[in-house]
This record gives C-alpha cells, sequence and structure tokens, in this order.
C-alpha cells in the first residue's frame, strides 16, 4: 500500500512538468517524421492507390477505360496467370521445405562447440547471399547450359550418357530455377537459425545428455521445438519471396520453355513491357500478388501470435 | 536551440529539394535546344555506326545541327519508352528512335499522337513494299524504314557434299524437301540440321510469313491461329524437325552462335544480320553459301521471308521537323549511304534504288564468292507484305505453350483452338 500512494504523490508533479514538455518534444518529434511522413505518402501510398485505380482499367497504353471488374474476373480465366501461379506454388511447394531444411541442417552442423574454421564455412555458406541477382543468374544459366559444366561432370562420371536439356526441357528447367535459388537463399535463411541456436541455452541439451538423449532426439525433441517461430519466421519471408521472384527466371529462362518457369511477376513485366502495354491488367496482377502476400503475412501473425503473446 | 535545430535543417532537405529541382529543369531545357537532335537506338556494331555514317552524310546538308546519339539496349528502349510515353510527359524522350518492326504498331496505336507523321516526306515507292506496310498505321506513314530482316538458309556447302548435294539441289526448295536432305546429311555427317530456342518462334515467324500469313488476320487485331493454314502446316514441319532429331536446340544467343561457329549444325537459318557472326568463324570461310528461304510446302509460299528489321520513327517533340528533314535526307534518300553501309557494317537496307550500286554487287569470299547481298535484296522485294498488328509478342508467347503441347503430344487441332481462345481473351 504504502509504495503506491507514494507513487501517485510522486507522479502529480511531474505530469504537468512533462506535458509542457511532451508537447514541445513531441512538435519536434512530428517535425522530424514529418518528412519522412510525407515522402512516403508521395512515394509510396500515392503510387499504391494509383495502381489500384489503375488495376480497374484497361486498354493499350495510353487509351485506358474503366472496365469495373472486368481485369479481376480475367484473372480467373488467363491460363498464362494460371500457369504462372502454379509455378509459384510449385517452386513453394518444393523450394521453400528443401532450403528451410538445409538452413537447419547446416546451422546445427555449424553450431558445434568443436568445429574448426567455423568462420570461414559460415562465409562460405553465407557468400551467396550477398552476390548480385543478375550476376549469379548469368552464372548459373552457364553452368546448367547443354555443354555447360554440370552436364560435361554428369557424362564424364556416366551419371548420364545424354546431356540433360537444363534449361530447355520443362521438367528440368524447374528444377534449375529450384537449384539456383536453393543455393542464393539457403545462407540466408541459415543465419537466422544460427543466431536462434545460440540463444538456445545449452543446459537443456546437457540434460538431455544426462537423460540419454541421442542425437537425433536431441534434434528433434529440443532443437526443432525451440526454433519454431523462426522455422515459421523464415517459411514466410520464403514464401512472400518465392511470390516475387522475377531476377532469377528473367535471366536464367526467360520463363520458359513455354511458361514452364513464369512467374507472376515476370508476367507482370511481360504484360508491361515485352507485349503491347496493358498496364491496366499488369496493375490487377500486381494487386494479386499483393493479396496473397497480405494473406500469408496475416497468417504468420496469427501462428506467430499464439507462441509470443 | 532544438527548434533552431529543426528550422535548420529542414530548410536545408527544402533547400536541397528545391536546387534539385532547379538543375532537372535546366537539363531538360538544354534537351529541347533548337538546334540538337536525339536519337535512340541499340547495337553498337550496326545500328549505332548506321546513324554514324548518316551523321557524317548529312554533315554537308546542314552542318550546324548537332546529333546525339544514345545506345541503349532494345529492351531497355521498349520500357523506357513505354513509360515516358504512358506518363503523357514528351521530356527526356528522343527526337528519332529506331523500333522494331514488330512492335512498330504496338506503340503507334498505343500512343496516337506521339508520333509524327512521316507521309509525303519520302518516297514510299522507292521502299520494299513489306516494310513500308509494316511502318504505316491507317494509311499514314510513320517510320522511315531501315534495314531488312530479309531471311535466307545459310548452308554448310561441305556437310552438303558429304551427303551428296550441292547448293543447286537447295535452290527454291520446299520445308519437305528440306526434312528429307537433313536426314541424308545427318547420316553422312552425324549433324542436325539447324538450331532453334524453344523460347522464341521467329523461326515459326518466317515460314507464316512466307505464306503471306501471320498471327492475326489482316485487319491487324483479330487472331488467326485456329483456322491458320500457314500456322498449322508450320507447326507440322516443326515437330517433323524435332521428331527426326534434326532439331538442335539453345538457350540463348551466345549457344546458338556457338552451335553454328562449332560447325554443329548444317544449315542455319534466319535474317540477313546474322551474315557477321556467319563469317566470324574465318576458319570456316569457303565452306559457307547463302540458298533462298524453303517455302511452305502444299500452299501458296514464296521462298523469301522476314525476320527482325527495324525502323527509325520520330516522336511529336520540338524538333521534329529536323529530325524528319535529318532522316529524309539521309536513310530516305541518299544511294551512296546505303553503299557505305553495305560496305563498311553490312547493313542491307530496303531502299530499292541503291541495290542498284556497286556494293551490292560484289561476290563476298567467305560464301564462295556469291553475291549475297545482291541475292539477299532480290529475296527482300519477293517478301509477302502482312499486317504484323500490335500483339506478335503475345500471341507468340502463347504459341509456344502451344507449340510445347503440341512436341508433348496433343493434337494439333486442339491446341491451336486453346490458342485462339486463349489470344480472343487476351487481346480485346
Amino acid at each position: 500500500m504504502i509504495p503506491a500512494t507514494t507513487k501517485q504523490n510522486i507522479q502529480v508533479k511531474p505530469r504537468k512538468y512533462h506535458n509542457k514538455f511532451r508537447f514541445k518534444n513531441g512538435l519536434i518529434g512530428w517535425a522530424f517524421i514529418s518528412i519522412a511522413t510525407v515522402m512516403i505518402c508521395i512515394f509510396y501510398f500515392y503510387p499504391m492507390v494509383q495502381a489500384l485505380i489503375l488495376s480497374f482499367k484497361s486498354g493499350a497504353g495510353t487509351n485506358l477505360q474503366f472496365v469495373g471488374l472486368d481485369n479481376y474476373l480475367r484473372l480467373f480465366t488467363d491460363p498464362t496467370f494460371i500457369a504462372a501461379l502454379k509455378n509459384t506454388v510449385i517452386y513453394l511447394i518444393i523450394q521453400v521445405p528443401i532450403m528451410i531444411i538445409l538452413a537447419m541442417l547446416i546451422s546445427v552442423l555449424l553450431n558445434n562447440k568443436k568445429l574448426k574454421l567455423k568462420g570461414f564455412f559460415r562465409t562460405a555458406i553465407f557468400l551467396p547471399c550477398i552476390t548480385s541477382l543478375v550476376a549469379y543468374s548469368v552464372v548459373f544459366k552457364y553452368l546448367f547450359a547443354t555443354d555447360g559444366i554440370i552436364n560435361k561432370m554428369l557424362i564424364n562420371v556416366s551419371l548420364i550418357s545424354e546431356p540433360i536439356q537444363w534449361l530447355t526441357d520443362p521438367f528440368w528447367a524447374k528444377v534449375t530455377i529450384i537449384i539456383a535459388i536453393t543455393w542464393r537463399w539457403t545462407g540466408y535463411n541459415m543465419i537466422f537459425y544460427l543466431s536462434a541456436l545460440q540463444n538456445v541455452d545449452h543446459s537443456i541439451y546437457e540434460a538431455a545428455k544426462i537423460d540419454g538423449a541421442n542425437a537425433f532426439q536431441q534434434f528433434f525433441k529440443i532443437t526443432i521445438p525451440m526454433l519454431k517461430p523462426i522455422i515459421l519466421f523464415t517459411s514466410i519471408t520464403s514464401t512472400i519471396g518465392t511470390l516475387q521472384l522475377f531476377d532469377e527466371v528473367m535471366n536464367i529462362t526467360k520463363g520458359g520453355p513455354g511458361t514452364a518457369t513464369l512467374t507472376i511477376s515476370q508476367y507482370i513485366y511481360n504484360l508491361s513491357f515485352k507485349y503491347t502495354p496493358d498496364f491496366g491488367y499488369a496493375a490487377t496482377v500486381s494487386y494479386a500478388v499483393v493479396i496473397m502476400i497480405v494473406f500469408f503475412s496475416i497468417l504468420q501473425f496469427k501462428a506467430a501470435g499464439d507462441k509470443n503473446a | 536551440m532544438k527548434k533552431l535545430l529543426v528550422l535548420l535543417m529542414m530548410s536545408m532537405l527544402l533547400l536541397a529539394a528545391c536546387s534539385s529541382g532547379a538543375s532537372n529543369s535546366n537539363e531538360s531545357e538544354e534537351g529541347s535546344d533548337s538546334n540538337q537532335i536525339t536519337i535512340w537506338a541499340w547495337d553498337p556494331k550496326f545500328n549505332i555506326k548506321a546513324i554514324e555514317l548518316a551523321k557524317e552524310a548529312y554533315a554537308s546538308v546542314n552542318p550546324d545541327l548537332k546529333i546525339n546519339v544514345i545506345e541503349n539496349g532494345q529492351r531497355d528502349i521498349v520500357q523506357k519508352l513505354n513509360t515516358s510515353l504512358s506518363s503523357g510527359t514528351s521530356k527526356g524522350l528522343p527526337n528519332i528512335v529506331l523500333i522494331e518492326d514488330y512492335r512498330a504498331k504496338s506503340f503507334l496505336e498505343a500512343y496516337p499522337d506521339m508520333f509524327q507523321p512521316l507521309t509525303g516526306s519520302f518516297k514510299t515507292e522507292d521502299f520494299v513494299p513489306y516494310k513500308v506496310e509494316a511502318t504505316s498505321v491507317n494509311g499514314e506513314n510513320y517510320g522511315l524504314p531501315f534495314d531488312t530482316g530479309v531471311t535466307g538458309l545459310y548452308v554448310r556447302t561441305d556437310y552438303l557434299a558429304e551427303a551428296g548435294f550441292t547448293i543447286e539441289d537447295l535452290q527454291n526448295i520446299d520445308w519437305k524437301e528440306y526434312i528429307e536432305i537433313g536426314k541424308k546429311v545427318k547420316e553422312a555427317t552425324g549433324k542436325r540440321l539447324l538450331t532453334l530456342d524453344p523460347n522464341e518462334l521467329g523461326f515459326l515467324r518466317t515460314m507464316i510469313q512466307s505464306a503471306g500469313k501471320w498471327y492475326v488476320k489482316e485487319d491487324g487485331t483479330t487472331p488467326d491461329l485456329a483456322n491458320n493454314e500457314a500456322v498449322k502446316r508450320s507447326f507440322e514441319i516443326y515437330k517433323e524437325l524435332v521428331d527426326n532429331d534434326l532439331m538442335n536446340f539453345h538457350s540463348d544467343w551466345n549457344q546458338f552462335l556457338a552451335t553454328f561457329n562449332g560447325g554443329e549444325v548444317a544449315t542455319v537459318s534466319t535474317g540477313n544480320w546474322i551474315t557477321p557472326s556467319i563469317k566470324a568463324e574465318a576458319s570456316q570461310s569457303g565452306k559457307w553459301a547463302v540458298v533462298p528461304h524453303p517455302s511452305l510446302p502444299g500452299m501458296e509460299s514464296v521462298n523469301a521471308s522476314n525476320l527482325g528489321g527495324a525502323s527509325w520513327y520520330v516522336l511529336n517533340v520540338p524538333g521534329k521537323e529536323k529530325a524528319v528533314d535529318f532522316l529524309t535526307k539521309t536513310f530516305g534518300s541518299n544511294v551512296d549511304l546505303y553503299q557505305k553501309l553495305v560496305t563498311d557494317i553490312g547493313v542491307i537496307g530496303t531502299y530499292i534504288p541503291a541495290t542498284k550500286g556497286e556494293a551490292y554487287k560484289t561476290g563476298d569470299e567467305f560464301f564462295g564468292g556469291q553475291a549475297i547481298i545482291s541475292d539477299f535484296s532480290k529475296w527482300a522485294e519477293e517478301i509477302p507484305q502482312v499486317n504484323y498488328g500490335m500483339h506478335t509478342y503475345a500471341i507468340e508467347d502463347i504459341l509456344i505453350v502451344a507449340m510445347q503441347n503440341y512436341l508433348g503430344g496433343q493434337d494439333l487441332d486442339k491446341v491451336l483452338k486453346d490458342a485462339q481462345q486463349q489470344a480472343e481473351m487476351q487481346i480485346k
């Protein structure tokens, strides 16, 4: 009781004193953010609103007309959009789990206290992440060319007799893209796991060891549960990343053969710049991506909220 | 004190914003200076060189005009034009721009009033007809025709000889005969007939244009796929080439070059602009010849077609009169310039009076002394004119998928019907 009353007494005076200052401080604070706010409004929200309006229009170049919801209805019957969406989902279902599991395994290996040259390995695995998207895509294109080094290697070790059409066969082209993005992003996700693992109390493992748990049990019963929030976080960010996939596909296969590797972002590019520009429909496709990303983000907040709140 | 600091920072920011704005406006004023024009084009070894030659030629007409040539990749030019034109401001736009023929109508119709009509400022009858058609909309000429993409069949005479053929056997053949020859060549030499990028149907485009057909009907907007005899036959030939393992696949330009420079294929069927790349492999000198493009069997079709090619367009921005004058007095009428274009760069123009010049008749040692320029110009005049319309690349992407399905075993009529439906929905 007593401490509570004293607290109240003390609070009376400073509040007045605070109010004056809070107002002044507030004003200065607002002045600082006002510039950023105005900039964000002009360069971020205004284009977003304009794009939304644009997504209800259609036509070639500047001859745009309001078409209401036609563009959105067109999405559902547009085979190219559906193909792009399908490809994206395939990348998601196959590539994201592979990458997450790889990242987790590597991070556990690198977290080993007895490991020598730890810094070297960490750098080596994270290095792909700092290479430019375009640069690495071009390199991959040459690695996986029909007469590229990958095919030469596979032939020389007698795994295959005919070169694999990595870039021109619908199935293998998808495989190439998946390999490329896995190489590029595994290290990035690994960093999250590594930092999370370093926050796991070592005594838990010691206790497990004393109780006779083997390495597998430790991994599945301790490491994975402890990493759950990070697994969720990385899968959501990877999902969003996959939805926005552009550079790799554009540079390695150009979306081909046919639409076998086309992504939604590349379709937006094609609609605006490759074909006779239909900016209206391109904006509609962009908003379809926005809706999907919002959906996944809500999913993340909901799922992560349970654990963190 | 703090207030003062805030004020100071705010004013600094504002000043920075103002000053950058001011410098921008200065630049654009410079751009619209009355005595200079700007040209955008791609390919420094081809188009840019051609403008440089035109600049030299124009110096005697009007030495005061300053001509700025800006080199950008074709994709960048398309992107820049689309963004600038759709924003509705003419700032930053060039006076003259090079546009690929397949894309020209897309720009002309998507951005009406932004291009300057050239009707009457040059003699259209002096240019090959298909090119004039490609550069006009509603009877108005907008583009000054530049290079031709007239196609030919580049063949390795040494491979043919091994299989017992001479180039006489390949004159004016159709694709069926070509495939039969190809089978024998493959038997004798083990080399495939040709190499293609499955992601690009330029090959198909050349086949259907030789029959006077396109992806769209003559109006330029109605998709013409399901009942298009030429498309159907071209699909069948494509599949036959693949099924007989006569087709090699590459996935980009460098692989394309490497395939024929490395002697992997017996023929190359493409536009004449490939000549410098063929000749780049000096060790194959004398082993190549160019024969007329095969025709489509079983229907009316000529032994000539086109792939690519571009034309010059004048934008409706200040300085357009000067730009028109520059174009018409160089590419529009200067026969000597066209001779230089041939000898210095290898650009085959579409200006008919120029073909009488000496440079066109010279034989090329690389091709066994064949006067390829004169052959190409002769074929160029036979190319059937078609209305490319504004949706070539949109429809082509649909057809690429259709081709994949067809090669995968689906019924031809069905894939073309599906393609037709999709195209009708996409281009309204």
